[in-house]
């Protein structure tokens, strides 16, 4: 009897925790600790044509890429809940500013941005640390500027002026140089590579103290030699746009596409 | 106390001019309000910075670039105002407009702006009293060009340095409100960009007419310089 009346509570103690226990493992397998963590923010705007999408971040990745559609999406990953982004629209430039926006918050942790733009864009980005990769954009300027750690990436790219920058990490460039263009690429630690087409036109000024500068097939006669192979000057073709391309500990690479 | 109200007296603050009272309602609030301890804390590198310096009359970091960049942005800042008052018919003249009209400057650009006035008057002080000295004839011979480059190197990369003092000092003032991982970084990127400066001056040293090594030196100096600023906001 006594045996009776003890072992039912517990059975039935026993059942709903191993259900509870159930629920609650189907529940963590879908909310990550990251998910937990994250917020996430989306906005769209219209765009007509020429328009600007200006980025000044803190930390995190920012990724913008083209798509055929008129309007520019944002969204936007933020690690610190307590975070603020808030997109704006003036005129024809989307200007998000995670400094501004989040003054006297203290930190704000990572904020990942994914951005979506049409081809003519310009986009002109910078942040403190964090990776950007930019691919597909033919608009007037590509910036891409990073103030401490992080590789540039930009690929597909087709602008009048491009300007990349970083103090460690590696720049990539794929695209082309337009006639009067002006394209600088600059890391204190980094590897520049820079992958044009062949039929490229430009005067180029590459300097690294490291001597090493491959400019592989672009390379010709007339290039002048400065410092001991540290630093070359000259044109490809008839110069028609301006290249510069400075890296203090690493590599220049010039490649064809 | 309310921002506003706090920002009007931060500056009795920083003098030491407050009574008692309202010193400990203003530190009450200083705590709790980032915002106004973030004025504070410029207003106090300021005056620090000026108090250390003071008699120096050194010259000022980029007196062109730091006008620029201060008339940018009071400019960014009443162009909106600016566009609307353009679509209203004139009513005042322009000097009873300029002495009427509303300056709405925060105290980091006010304070930034009386520390431009203070650099921009030292530098002329020290031009003139430069040419006053010249001017009085010490029966020097005019010095050979040669010298004359290489005073200017001297005195671009004095200058240089005096701006990144400044930078710097702002920096350190904010550094500890940023995380470590931060803190770090900047670190890590200050070290590398340092080395660069001194692969730069090495070679300098090894070959004084290196122009490379001269341009990437500027270069890296810039690099510091930019570095430096752009963390000094954060």
């Amino acid at each position: 009897m006594s045996i009776r009346l003890l072992s039912t509570p517990l059975r039935f103690f026993g059942a709903h925790t191993f259900s509870a226990l159930v629920v609650f493992a189907a529940l963590h397998s879908f909310i990550t600790p990251a998910a937990l963590a994250q917020n996430r923010v989306s906005k769209r705007f219209p765009a007509g044509k020429n328009v600007r999408v200006e980025l000044k971040n803190i930390s995190g990745t920012i990724t913008v890429e083209s798509w055929n559609r008129d309007e520019i999406k944002i969204t936007a990953s933020l690690e610190a809940p307590t975070a603020n982004v808030s997109p704006k629209l003036v005129g024809e430039c989307v200007s998000i500013d995670v400094m501004g926006d989040n003054r006297g918050r203290g930190d704000v942790g990572d904020v990942n941005f994914k951005i979506q733009v049409p081809q003519d864009s310009s986009v002109d980005i910078e942040t403190r640390r964090g990776d950007i990769t930019i691919s597909n954009i033919r608009g007037g300027l590509v910036r891409a500027h990073i103030s401490t750690e992080g590789d540039i990436t930009l690929s597909g790219i087709s602008a009048t002026q491009v300007l990349a920058q970083n103090t460690i990490g590696d720049i990539f460039f794929d695209g082309g140089f337009s006639r009067g263009g002006t394209y600088q690429f600059q890391s204190t630690k980094g590897n520049i590579s820079v992958r044009i087409p062949s039929d490229s036109a430009f005067r180029l000024v590459a300097a690294a103290p490291t001597r090493k500068i491959a400019l592989g097939e672009f390379w010709n006669n007339g290039f002048k030699t400065l410092g001991d192979g540290r630093k070359f000057v000259g044109d490809v073709g008839d110069g028609r746009s301006s290249v510069m391309v400075t890296t203090f500990q690493g590599s220049i690479t010039f490649l064809r596409r | 106390m309310n921002c506003e109200k706090c920002q009007e007296l931060i500056s009795d603050l920083v003098d030491g001019g407050l009574s008692r009272g309202d010193e400990s309602t203003l530190s009450l609030h200083l705590e709790e309000c980032l915002a106004c301890a973030d004025v504070r804390n410029d207003l106090q590198s300021i005056v620090a910075f000026c108090r250390n310096h003071r008699g120096e009359y050194s010259a000022p970091p980029n007196a062109d670039a730091l006008w620029l960049r201060i008339c940018n942005v009071i400019e960014a800042e009443t162009q909106l105002p600016a566009r609307a008052a353009l679509t209203r018919p004139p009513a005042k003249s322009f000097w009873s407009g300029w002495t009427s009209r509303s300056w709405e400057l925060s105290m980091p650009q006010l304070a930034a702006s009386a520390a431009a006035i203070v650099l921009v008057v030292s530098l002329g002080t020290t031009v003139g009293l430069r040419r006053w000295d010249n001017a009085r004839g010490t029966g020097q011979v005019v010095s050979s060009p040669r010298s004359a480059a290489a005073t200017q190197v001297r005195d671009r990369m004095w200058q240089q340095r005096q701006a990144i003092n400044y930078w710097n000092q702002r920096v350190e003032t904010n550094k500890a409100r940023w995380n470590q991982g931060m803190r770090d970084t900047f670190e890590r990127n200050l070290r590398v960009i340092d080395q660069a400066v001194n692969d730069s001056l090495n070679e300098l040293n090894r070959d004084p007419h290196d122009e490379v090594s001269e341009e990437m030196l500027n270069a890296a100096l810039n690099e510091k310089l930019a570095l430096l600023r752009e963390f000094s906001d954060l």
